[in-house]
């Protein structure tokens, strides 16, 4: 065989068999079996685990359009657990361009529930059962902040709304009735929270993070710095499964949707980065 | 689904196929796709941090002081600036604008002040927390304890070869990253433990940015066939 030649295999030829790798399996859906790791049950747990009657889950997320489709699923799968638990919510953007992203996706499960909802206290409400807190730069300046006072550093919502008028927010003060932070991100933003928030405050931290991230984060899993962790769009996939098992609030579950497409990739991927290796030590034993 | 929806889904798909035209080669489309993510992401993150910061925080309350000021004269009040209506706001936005000083020859020895600012209030943040919050915190995690291997809830012998396990790879690369002495001996065979554990580190981490290049993919697919074609329910 000539090896050789597999070594100049125009590198467009590659992008095509990897789209053909993604887009068949989406068009064909094949339903696999999402594994849940570790980090992502004690996630889910630590969700769990937060009384709705005392205290909220703060979603701070700062990811931008790029990383949408890593990021956006986790943010929906989350918001599905919470009002399923009727669980309040607080939301805040640590990064302007994503700030209405978090909008789309508050609003998209919002109806959601309201569709099946039959009366007000079925319903999921603004203002009482989530609140988004908009943006504040920079992002340390929020963190700090919500640890003495969350009014004092967003006065009004991202409506502008000021925020006593929001029944929810007069039971909320600070860090001290935020039972859980959860930062989803592409960037470093828990451990912002594990190194601000955690240590000067006492605040338990969750991350949701983009799989480029993951590898970081790991450790502080380990540590039991961070409380758990969606790792990717197969965090996400995980989170979604978790949530439709326990609540069934049903929904698109656009990572799930995508498990099969990632697997697909990642095979030809490995099948590349073998034939890729047997090339070049053929070619180079023949040098 | 509005008329309004349906056109910005078709820019979406459109501008989707200019920034994928670059896997060909680089073209104008692909260069105009590029150029307009840059100028709308500024033009928003422009105009978002005008209206949601510099104005409430910095022009409104300047501009009810000064009103205030108008009517009742100066008053001690007026320099609280814990107070919404007060004249001490100004001086953070005239050292922020010390920034546009670098255009300005001769004067643009002023942009040190900002900078000089900022990189001090951040190294003092910096610092302990990076310290307090993650140095240590990783450092006392390497600790092994019995709890490990057994007797807690958390423990059982898999677990205290995980923490074995991370210990040497610890060690073995700071090891390898110890320079001032020449690798022989004992550093030999330490290093040579830890290149095998900052390999395996690359790995995983390549293995992760397939993952995550392979998942923006298939966001912009699942976009195109969900949304714009709608052959995927």
């Amino acid at each position: 065989m000539n090896w050789a030649k597999l070594t100049q295999i125009d590198r467009r030829i590659i992008f095509i068999t990897v789209g053909l790798a993604i887009l068949i399996p989406l068009i064909f859906p094949i339903r696999m079996p999402v594994g849940t790791q570790r980090v992502t049950k004690h996630l889910f747990q630590a969700v769990e685990e937060i009384d709705p009657q005392e205290q909220v889950l703060l979603l701070s997320c700062d990811y931008a359009p790029q990383t949408e489709a890593e990021n956006q699923p986790m943010t929906v799968a989350v918001l599905r657990h919470c009002f399923a638990r009727r669980l309040p919510v607080l939301i805040n953007a640590l990064y302007v361009e994503g700030a209405p992203l978090l909008d789309l996706a508050m609003h998209q499960v919002m109806d959601e529930f309201n569709a099946h909802a039959k009366a007000n206290a079925d319903s999921i409400l603004y203002g009482r059962d989530v609140v988004y807190l908009g943006w504040q730069p920079p992002p340390i300046v929020p963190i700090l902040s919500m640890g003495r006072s969350i009014k004092g550093i967003y006065p009004v919502d991202y409506y502008l709304t000021p925020m006593d008028s929001l029944p929810l927010m007069t039971g909320v003060h600070n860090y001290d009735q935020v039972g859980l932070v959860l930062a989803i991100t592409p960037l470093a933003s828990p451990l912002w929270y594990v190194m601000y928030a955690r240590t000067k405050f006492g605040v338990k931290v969750g991350a949701g993070c983009t799989a480029v991230c993951a590898p970081d984060f790991y450790p502080y899993c380990r540590s039991g710095q961070l409380l758990g962790m969606m790792a990717g769009m197969k965090g996400a996939a995980e989170y979604e499964e978790l949530v439709e098992n326990e609540y069934h609030p049903g929904g698109r579950r656009r990572a799930t949707e995508g498990m099969a497409s990632q697997s697909a990739a990642h095979l030809l991927m490995m099948f590349f980065v073998i034939i890729g290796n047997i090339a070049y030590f053929s070619t180079r034993r023949k040098s | 689904m509005t008329l309004g929806d349906t056109i910005w889904i078709w820019i979406g798909a459109l501008l989707t196929f200019a920034m994928l035209s670059f896997l060909y080669k680089d073209n104008p489309l692909y260069r105009f796709g590029e150029h307009l993510f840059v100028g709308v992401s500024n033009g928003w993150s422009l105009a978002f941090m005008y209206s949601r910061v510099i104005k409430p925080v910095m022009i409104q309350p300047f501009g009810e002081a000064c009103r205030i000021a108008g009517h009742e004269g100066l008053k001690p009040e007026l320099f609280n600036p814990v107070a919404h209506a007060n004249f001490l706001v100004i001086i953070p936005g005239l050292i922020g604008c010390l920034y546009f000083t670098r255009f300005i020859t001769g004067m643009t020895w002023l942009v040190r002040i900002p900078i000089g600012i900022f990189m001090g209030y951040y190294a003092g943040l910096a610092v302990p927390a990076t310290f307090e919050g993650s140095v240590f915190p990783q450092m006392k995690d390497t600790i092994i304890t019995r709890g490990y291997f057994a007797g807690t809830p958390t423990g059982s012998l898999w677990a205290g070869i995980c923490a074995l396990i991370i210990l040497v790879g610890v060690l073995g690369t700071l090891t390898y990253f110890y320079f001032s002495k020449e690798h022989k001996g004992p550093l030999q065979w330490g290093s040579r433990v830890g290149i095998v554990f900052v390999m395996i580190g690359f790995g995983a981490s390549f293995g992760f940015t397939v993952m995550a290049r392979v998942s923006l993919a298939i966001g912009r697919f699942a976009f195109l066939l969900h949304d714009w074609l709608r052959v995927i329910s």
